[in-house]
């Protein structure tokens, strides 16, 4: 048992691979504890940049900078009362956020981190992510239904017409990526780590391969994940102004939590596909430009750095927080706070662990780069009309989507043709 | 000209437009939030708050009980009580009534005002526990009502 545990530390492999029960459960508790933390960080984030962009402050009370406010409005949310309308589907009223939440988190299983930071490794990756991530679209219509109230299944009504139409332009930008796959090989892979390596070998991402197709298409999924995700300008089922809150209306307390869980994870989800497909995974950037192993060790020290930049910034702001009776918990928190990401940082810079690290670090970045855009999608677009919602999905999207993949299929057999007569 | 307007929206300028405007504003130094108790807004003399009546320097009331406050009062909530000094035939200002509560600061009574003695001053922190607070006789007036400064 013990040996066996051990003796994955020196394989090369995701767990799931190696076919290590304990470590596949390890590695599914850490990544559940991750982006569990990643939506927290992203409830702070996106209210704090909101604030910004709106010329205000944000959250400022509950510990420095309201760093401790999702942690104050979750213990909140889980002291509501939870209510159930008397007339409701108890068993579907029930079900719909675990459906929800399971939904979200089960495409994290073939997420690659990194080349051995993943759960598992499946052959049909992507499809398997597209799959069990518009399964959510069930959830959220069997909340609408079970709530036994218009303004829900109005909102879940919408939600599943606005989920299937934009799936499909979403699955051919897929397809675009996934040919990509086989130009260097002549095989193309589903699975994610697969289509990472295969960027790897062809020295390219794929969002910048046949420029500008592969550019393209990670628009349109860039385009169609915010729709998938519910997420403004496209959040049409939960418009309160609208529709009070969509299909949660009639959702209070943690089962409401679940939603909000549910829908910042499956952000996280959809942006993960993107980063894998076209934004080169947990590839670090310029490759190509400033390769060599002195440019690696360059590269692997910059997580370690980004955190002692991080701490070096709380220590700045902790020496800057008023002397005052009352503030003090908070400085001694910022200050805390501030030592914390010091020592993560040195940590970091260690050689072992650097090494190890690097991949996650530079995957989140990307899909961090993903989540900040849709809070900046939130802040800047006016909520598109119904109508306007499906012109720009069937009519827009949909013919994009779809030339994108003949054009990648017609240059993909030009340069395999002019690589057959060369040699 | 229709073929400019069609390559904007298809290379969606002014949305991208507007992400840069959004962005910008992320600027630290155009944020406009006051944390209200911490820091205190600055405010106009002109500023029409809680009334008081001022004296001169020497410390003698300036209000001559005249009474054209209460009839300038549109919500007639003052009310002026004096009696005569025999000596000097000249009113004294024995009782003055404000209702603050029914009060909407027109300031029409200080307009009023001959001897510059009714003054709406600047002070805006008027919430109190009780309705009754808000009846303001002479002392209050002339003395202000003592009130908790907000310490951190």
């Amino acid at each position: 048992m013990i040996k066996n545990i051990l003796e994955y530390l020196h394989s090369n492999t995701t767990p799931g691979e190696a076919g290590n029960l304990f470590w596949v459960v390890v590695y599914v508790l850490l990544v559940f504890a991750g982006v569990s933390f990643g939506v927290v960080f992203m409830n702070w984030f996106e209210r704090k940049v909101m604030a910004h962009m709106q010329v205000r402050l944000g959250p400022m009370r509950v510990g420095p900078h309201g760093l401790l406010q999702p942690v104050a409005d979750a213990l909140k949310l889980i002291i509501k009362e939870d209510l159930m309308p008397a007339n409701a589907d108890k068993l579907v009223f029930w079900f719909a956020p675990v459906c929800v939440v399971m939904t979200a988190f089960c495409s994290f299983i073939v997420v690659p981190f990194g080349r051995t930071h993943a759960i598992t490794d499946m052959n049909i990756g992507v499809l398997f992510m597209l799959g069990v991530s518009s399964l959510g679209v069930l959830g959220v219509i069997m909340a609408g239904w079970a709530s036994n109230s218009h303004y829900p299944l109005m909102g879940s009504l919408r939600s599943g017409a606005q989920m299937v139409s934009y799936e499909i332009a979403m699955s051919m930008a897929v397809v675009s990526a996934v040919m990509m796959t086989s130009m260097a090989t002549g095989t193309g892979t589903l699975s994610m780590i697969g289509i990472v390596q295969a960027q790897m070998q062809q020295h390219i991402w794929f969002g910048f391969s046949f420029f500008p197709v592969g550019l393209t298409a990670m628009g349109v999924f860039a385009i169609a994940m915010v729709a998938e995700t519910n997420r403004a300008p496209f959040d049409l089922p939960e418009a309160e102004s609208e529709l009070v809150a969509g299909f949660m209306t009639e959702y209070s307390g943690f089962r409401w939590s679940l939603f909000f869980l549910a829908e910042y994870t499956s952000m996280m989800a959809v942006s993960s596909i993107a980063t894998t497909l076209w934004l080169g995974g947990w590839l670090r950037p310029f490759p190509n430009l400033l390769g060599g192993a002195n440019w690696d060790t360059a590269f692997s020290l910059i997580p370690g750095l980004t955190f002692l930049l991080l701490s070096a910034l709380s220590f700045y702001s902790f020496t800057l927080m008023p002397k005052l009776r009352s503030m003090r918990g908070s400085t001694l928190g910022l200050g805390g706070f501030a030592a914390l990401l010091g020592l993560l940082g040195a940590f970091m810079l260690l050689p072992a662990v650097r090494v190890r690290v690097q991949d996650i670090f530079w995957f989140t970045l990307k899909v961090a780069f993903f989540m900040y855009l849709y809070i900046w999608y939130r802040t800047t677009f006016p909520r598109y009309r119904f109508d306007q919602l499906m012109k720009i999905g069937w009519k827009v999207l949909l013919p994009i989507s779809i030339g994108v993949v003949i054009l990648t299929a017609l240059i993909g057999v030009r340069q395999e043709l002019f690589a057959l007569v060369w040699r | 000209m229709k073929i400019i307007k069609m390559l904007r929206s298809f290379f969606l300028v002014d949305l991208l437009k507007g992400m840069f405007v959004t962005f910008r504003h992320q600027n630290p130094a155009d944020l406009v939030t006051e944390q209200y108790p911490m820091e205190r807004p600055l405010i106009s003399e002109r500023f029409r708050g809680q009334p008081q009546l001022r004296k001169d320097e020497a410390g003698n009331p300036l209000c001559t009980a005249c009474g054209a406050c209460a009839l300038a009062c549109p919500e007639k909530l003052i009310k002026v009580g004096s009696v005569r000094d025999p000596e000097t035939k000249k009113k004294v200002l024995t009782e003055f009534e404000f209702d603050m509560s029914r009060c909407m600061f027109c300031g029409l009574c200080e307009e009023a005002c001959n001897s510059d003695a009714l003054d709406l001053s600047p002070e805006y922190e008027l919430a109190l526990y009780s309705r009754e607070g808000m009846q303001m006789d002479k002392d209050k007036l002339e003395n202000g009502i003592p009130r908790k400064v907000y310490e951190q």
